[in-house]
């Protein structure tokens, strides 16, 4: 069997090869106009966006501000900042947004390697699993399907990635109270004023608390963490340098914050022992 | 020496070919260019088929424009951002280099996946075109490389906390994860080192290997020719047409190799 599939795809070839000598067209002039036709537009496209991009920036054109395109260049890199809201370029969108469906520490790295992978090796093989000869379309459903999905799926992750909108600090303070009721720190006013600085320092970029927040890898869910009982002079030094404590710790170091307000986190972080919901 | 007389207008016309005679002689190069431009494509290509050919002209802008940038860059974090400023507000001109390679690579990645799309619809990565789609899945991966690593040139806060997150993610993968991070940043967290590293990645190892692997692509796309639309009634490798019928081919009762004449 296999092999009359061989013969016959390669007496397809050969025939392939005898109709363009005998009817085929020279690829100069004809498919040359085309490409360079195509190629002119391409490169229009481009000067176009760069265009745009600089001349729909407001005032004298050179600002961060943003114009229709983004702007052209954002505040320079600082690493010690506590607000932060990391967004790729579009076209990471997708696997930006994957990330963020796969919330639970074990399971994130389904979402940031896991699918890729597996998305890449299929890609890779589809020569290998589509043996068939038939080219034609309304021949082949599975194709037809399997590209629609694909268009789709990735539609809508990278929509809901350029869409998706960071908790802002203000909205989080607001949680506050309740946060205070379920972790039982109502009367604390130390961990109360911790709270706050947690709402609104970024803290929620990376970690989780009480279901809000975000999923850095690695960066562990705090809702217990006064749990693990591991001291206010712990959280302090943590916090001032997080790599001192946890070799290889990519949490930024936040020492910037004072001793004042360091330890009125340290008390919020050991007065959450967890929700009792 | 030469006992024929050769008039004024074949003396300038032999002067002029000389070096292309030279060369020819040394290198074949200009029987290899003759054979790649008036080799024949079948006669039903159309402007799908164009997809390629921009996604190589985007190709080409892209080491065009970064070739300039390159030479106003400074790869280090205390300078990186002040001459990404200078380039933008100051030098001639600048502003339009940068915002070409900028949305250039924007371009290049749509034009390289519609240009799959396209192979794909056609079913164009079928015998013997397999290899050909896995070069292409490679120049699609290290073209997304670019994207990453290009990211983080301009060293503003977008471009690093973006970076933070994306070599955070690779460090979660398992086995290789973790090497990976820690070779991209150049040690166990961002620092200066990984600047100049993803710079070094940026401007010399994925575009040297795009551009080997553009070779190849283009190699294999000579040496099998492209396909006809699946849809198209006089598509190559059908057999040959009378009267707008196909005679031979899948119907034909000769399977091998018989062609009958028009
Ligand atoms: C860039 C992401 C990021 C940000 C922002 C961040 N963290 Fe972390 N954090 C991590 C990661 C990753 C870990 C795990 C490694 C470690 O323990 O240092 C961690 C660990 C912790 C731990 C656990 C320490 C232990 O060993 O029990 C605490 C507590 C903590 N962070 C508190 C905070 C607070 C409070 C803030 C805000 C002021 C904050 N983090 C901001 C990423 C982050
Ligand atoms: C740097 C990126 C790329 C460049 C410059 C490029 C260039 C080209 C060109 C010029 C052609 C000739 C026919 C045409 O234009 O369609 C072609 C054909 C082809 N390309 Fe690409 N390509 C790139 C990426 C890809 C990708 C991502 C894939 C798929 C995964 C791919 C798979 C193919 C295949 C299978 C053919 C043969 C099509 C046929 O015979 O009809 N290429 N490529």
């Amino acid at each position: 069997m296999a092999s009359d599939r061989i013969v016959e795809r390669r007496r397809v070839f050969q025939q392939y090869k005898a109709d363009v000598k005998e009817r085929g067209k020279p690829f100069y002039p004809y498919a040359m106009f085309h490409d360079t036709i195509m190629s002119l537009v391409v490169v229009a496209v481009i000067i176009g966006l760069a265009i745009v991009w600089k001349y729909s920036t407001p005032g004298s054109h050179t600002g961060t501000e943003a114009g229709w395109l983004g702007k052209l260049l954002d505040a320079p890199a600082d690493p010690g900042t506590i607000n932060f809201v990391p967004r790729p370029d579009w076209y990471f969108y997708f696997l930006f947004y994957l990330l963020r469906i796969f919330k639970w520490p074990e399971t994130v790295i389904l979402g940031t390697i896991g699918i890729p992978t597996i998305c890449l090796v299929l890609l890779l093989a589809i020569p290998f699993i589509d043996l068939r000869a038939e080219r034609r379309l309304s021949r082949r459903p599975v194709a037809i399907i399997a590209s629609i999905l694909v268009v789709l799926s990735m539609g809508v992750l990278t929509y809901k990635g350029a869409t998706a909108k960071e908790a802002l600090g203000s909205e989080l303070v607001a949680k506050i109270p309740s946060w205070a009721a379920s972790e039982g720190f109502t009367g604390n006013q130390k961990a109360i004023a911790g709270a706050k600085l947690f709402a609104v320092s970024g803290c929620l970029n990376c970690h989780t608390y009480n279901g809000v927040g975000g999923a850095f890898p690695g960066a562990p869910n705090l809702t217990a963490e006064g749990a693990k009982n591991k001291g206010i002079a712990f959280q302090i030094d943590h916090l001032k340098c997080p790599a001192c404590k946890t070799p290889g710790s990519p949490m930024p170091s936040f020492q910037g914050l004072g001793q004042q307000n360091l330890t009125a986190l340290a008390n919020f972080l050991e007065a959450s022992k967890g929700s009792k919901k | 020496m030469a006992a024929t007389k050769l008039t004024r207008s074949q003396q300038i016309q032999q002067t002029i070919l000389y070096p292309i005679d030279w060369l020819e002689e040394r290198s074949g190069i200009v029987g290899g260019i003759k054979y790649f431009l008036f080799r024949k494509v079948p006669g039903d290509t159309n402007w799908f088929q164009t997809l390629g050919a921009a996604t190589l002209t985007a190709f080409i802008v892209q080491a065009l424009t970064g070739t300039i940038l390159a030479m106003y860059y400074k790869p280090d974090p205390n300078g990186a951002y002040s001459s990404i400023q200078h380039i933008t507000n100051d030098l001639f001109a600048g502003w339009l280099v940068r915002g070409m390679h900028r949305w250039g690579a924007s371009v290049f990645i749509i034009l390289m996946f519609m240009h799959m799309g396209r192979v794909f619809l056609f079913g164009a990565y079928k015998y013997p075109r397999e290899l050909n789609w896995i070069i292409g899945v490679l120049l699609l991966t290290m073209g997304l490389g670019e994207g990453f690593t290009g990211y983080l040139l301009p060293w503003d806060q977008t471009s690093y906390w973006a970076t933070v997150v994306g070599i955070n993610i690779n460090g979660t993968a398992p086995f290789l994860g973790p090497f990976l991070a820690q070779f991209l940043q150049g040690g166990t967290y961002i620092n200066a080192d990984t600047l100049s590293r993803f710079y070094a990645i940026h401007m010399l190892l994925i575009p040297g290997a795009i551009f080997a692997l553009i070779g190849l692509h283009l190699y294999l796309v000579v040496r099998l020719g492209v396909t006809s639309p699946p849809w198209s009634k006089e598509a190559a490798g059908k057999g040959p047409i009378t009267n707008g019928k196909v005679t031979t081919g899948r119907r034909g009762l000769s399977r091998f190799g018989t062609r009958g004449r028009r």
